[in-house]
């Protein structure tokens, strides 16, 4: 009889603590999704202006989605929408295999700089991207890169450019797959470039899939060095220049809501990788695959 | 050695690429000089919905010089952000470009902006109100053409106040609802220097600092404090008064041209465009001052072909490019000749915003401190909407704005 009360105040402790835990993860989880059901109501907002006294639209309208494709005399967001795209394509593959083929060889090769390089590494991470941001403007255009199509060039260079210094991470995952197997491989004929693609890649996919995603999110994201390269030239906008553009005083009344729209669809692209790699994803994050 | 190789062939990679981007020359065929002048205005200014006014007006220009074969480059920069571009690199930027005139200081630091003398001096002062000179106007030089000027008034509801309440903002508050931002220190001035309070001297004198201190500062931020609690006063920020005109609950609020058109679609018929309202401040009426500023067409010190760039620019402030704009684009003249056409002063929106620079503004200063006065006015606004600023306390908070206004900066 005591034994069976026991169980029973057992379980109904384990109840109350499930439930405290559960109130308290719904309400964390309604604080982090608050803000994006907003952005996404909003875009569904038929209501103009940027300021409404109401949460909920009094009505919903697709119209500042088709605004956003069929306005384009003042703001092309379907051409800003393509340079972005191409622009975090190129730089997502270019930096990719920057990312790899340095972590690559800082974790297996043996050279002298190599210490020193790390360090290196480790006290330019330290600065923000930013600050070299107007020099980085000079020797664009020195090279005469800061006109026409060529400024997407120059976004690319500046997006993969630093890529060899953030190795870390890869670095890490790297020295976990052992050395024994490049040995082995080494001694059956390989070279060090077939090691890297036939055995260290294929053993290291959670650390790629990591690899392409932060390398495509950054240049997608990015405002800063897009606002300084592309200065005046409309044709070369970025999706980040358009969206801040919406929000001027000029055109906040009559784009809000296209802005949320806006906001909604650039996250989508970043939306559907993140679903088709989530499960490598957190493999990456979590440690290594084990020989 | 290899290694060295390498370094050598980098370096002569560069040098190589350097030189081809320097490389640009302007040749001349047929008799006519080739020109090639690059052109930064607003987006709205090329676009086709708004009639292209700036291609439009650059093909003309081009017709009636038969002696340039001119290739423009069009680029897209707002008269606020062009300051910033052209001083960030002013090689590389527009030769002809819009520009706000608080900005002026910004160029002219940078050296960026040409100065513009001689016959074109005479012809754009000949056609300009002196106000509307000065806005451009430092150490004696003239640094552009005008082309509208930029300020701010009051749009109301027709239906809710008459011609008579419209003169007195007390007035309006005892009969409708008013909105005005606070908060916003571009506004927020207004009521300071309606109670004598002045911006380095005249607007240009560095060395006389600001003063918006003492008992008659103190007056308005008392006053403001009361206004801030009125039950039919409303903070105007991120939008939330034109929101009000749009469902009704606000009657009155305070903007510029920009929102023309959001408050016509709001108000339709009952539209009412006027000038600024003036205050009772302790049983005396005190006139509202708007900063106010012009917008204007500069011209790029580095540009290769100087006379056709300063033609051009003489040109888009022309009273012909001026007329254009207005028909397409609804950007106010500031031409007096034009001011004189019937069809153009006859327009409320004209109207008010030309009273307003004329009659309710003070020009609002360039001179580098300036930057120092937004900060400082500004959490004035927020601490009377958050309650920090009190009765007790209005004259020890107006004397620290004040401080601050005139300190060096952060």
């Amino acid at each position: 009889m005591a034994a069976k009360t026991k169980v029973r105040s057992a379980k109904k402790r384990r109840f109350i603590n499930n439930t405290i835990v559960h109130v308290v993860l719904a309400i964390l989880a309604f604080i982090w999704v608050f803000p994006i059901i907003w952005v996404i109501l909003t875009s569904f907002r038929a209501e103009k202006g940027s300021y409404v006294s109401t949460f909920f639209p009094q009505s919903f309208t697709l119209d500042n989605y088709v605004k956003l494709f069929t306005d384009t005399s003042i703001l092309n967001f379907p051409q800003m929408f393509m340079n972005t795209l191409f622009i975090a394509v190129c730089s997502c593959i270019l930096s990719t295999f920057y990312v790899l083929a340095v972590s690559y060889c800082l974790s297996r090769l043996k050279f002298k700089l190599r210490k020193p390089y790390m360090n290196m590494a480790m006290i330019l991470g330290l600065f923000p991207g930013f600050m070299s941001m107007i020099a980085v403007y000079f020797i664009l255009k020195a090279i005469g890169l800061t006109e026409g199509n060529l400024i997407k060039l120059a976004l690319i260079l500046c997006y993969s450019g630093g890529a060899g210094l953030s190795f870390q991470i890869a670095k890490g995952f790297f020295d976990t797959v052992p050395i024994a197997v490049d040995e082995a491989a080494l001694l059956d004929g390989c070279t060090r470039w077939q090691i890297f693609t036939k055995i260290t890649l294929p053993l290291s996919k959670p650390i790629v899939i990591y690899t392409v995603l932060t390398s495509f999110m950054s240049p997608w994201l990015d405002f800063i060095f897009a606002k300084v390269i592309c200065r005046a030239n409309s044709d070369q906008y970025t999706v980040a220049i358009g969206l801040w553009n919406m929000l001027q005083k000029e055109y906040i009344d009559s784009w809000y809501t296209s802005f949320a729209a806006g906001a909604v669809l650039i996250s989508i692209p970043i939306a559907i990788l993140f679903l088709f790699m989530q499960r490598y994803y957190v493999d990456g994050m979590s440690g290594a695959v084990k020989g | 050695m290899k290694k060295r190789g390498l370094a050598v062939l980098l370096t002569a990679a560069l040098a190589v690429s350097m030189f081809a981007g320097c490389g640009s020359g302007s040749g001349s065929g047929g008799g006519k000089e080739n020109i090639r002048l690059m052109v930064w205005s607003p987006s709205e200014d090329q676009s086709k919905d708004s009639g292209e006014w700036l291609q439009t007006m650059c093909e003309k220009f081009a017709d009636e010089h038969p002696e340039w074969d001119i290739t423009f480059v069009y680029g897209v920069a707002d008269e606020a952000s062009a300051a910033g571009q052209v001083a960030q690199d002013a090689e590389a930027s527009a030769d002809v470009f819009m520009y706000a005139n608080d900005t002026l200081t910004t160029m002219t630091d940078a050296n960026a902006l040409a100065k513009f003398g001689g016959k074109y001096r005479e012809e754009i002062e000949s056609t300009n109100s002196e106000e509307v000179i000065a806005s451009l106007t430092k150490d004696g030089e003239l640094y552009g053409v005008p082309f509208t000027t930029n300020t701010w008034f009051m749009y109301y509801d027709k239906s809710v106040f008459s011609e008579e309440d419209i003169k007195n903002l007390d007035t309006m508050l005892e009969k409708g609802v008013v909105s005005f931002p606070l908060t916003n220190s571009w506004y927020l001035p207004a009521f300071y220097i309606g109670n004598g309070c002045t911006l380095f001297g005249d607007g240009t004198d560095e060395s006389k600092g600001v003063d918006f201190g003492g008992d008659k500062a103190v007056e308005v931020t008392n006053y403001l404090i009361d206004l801030e609690k009125n039950p039919n006063f409303r903070i105007d920020a991120d939008g939330s008064g034109i929101a009000g005109l749009r469902d009704g609950s606000i009657s009155a609020i305070f903007s510029g041209s920009w929102d023309a058109n959001a408050v016509k679609e709001a108000l339709g018929d009952n539209m009412g465009i006027a000038a600024l309202p003036t205050f009772t401040l302790n049983g005396e009426e005190k006139q509202m001052m708007a900063y106010a500023g012009s917008k204007a067409i500069g011209v790029n010190p580095n540009c290769d072909d100087m006379v056709a760039a300063v033609e051009l620019a003489v040109y888009l402030g022309s009273a012909e490019a001026q007329r254009a704009h207005y028909e397409l684009r609804n950007v106010i003249p500031c031409n007096t000749e034009l001011l004189e056409e019937e069809a153009i002063s006859g327009d409320p929106l004209v109207m008010a915003q030309n009273n307003t620079f004329n009659y309710t503004s003070i020009l609002q200063p360039f001179v580098s401190k300036m930057n120092n006065c937004w900060t400082p006015v500004e959490n004035m606004g927020k601490g009377i909407r958050n309650g920090s600023v009190t009765h007790d306390n209005a004259a020890e908070q107006t004397e620290s704005m004040n401080e601050a206004m005139n300190s060096g900066g952060i």
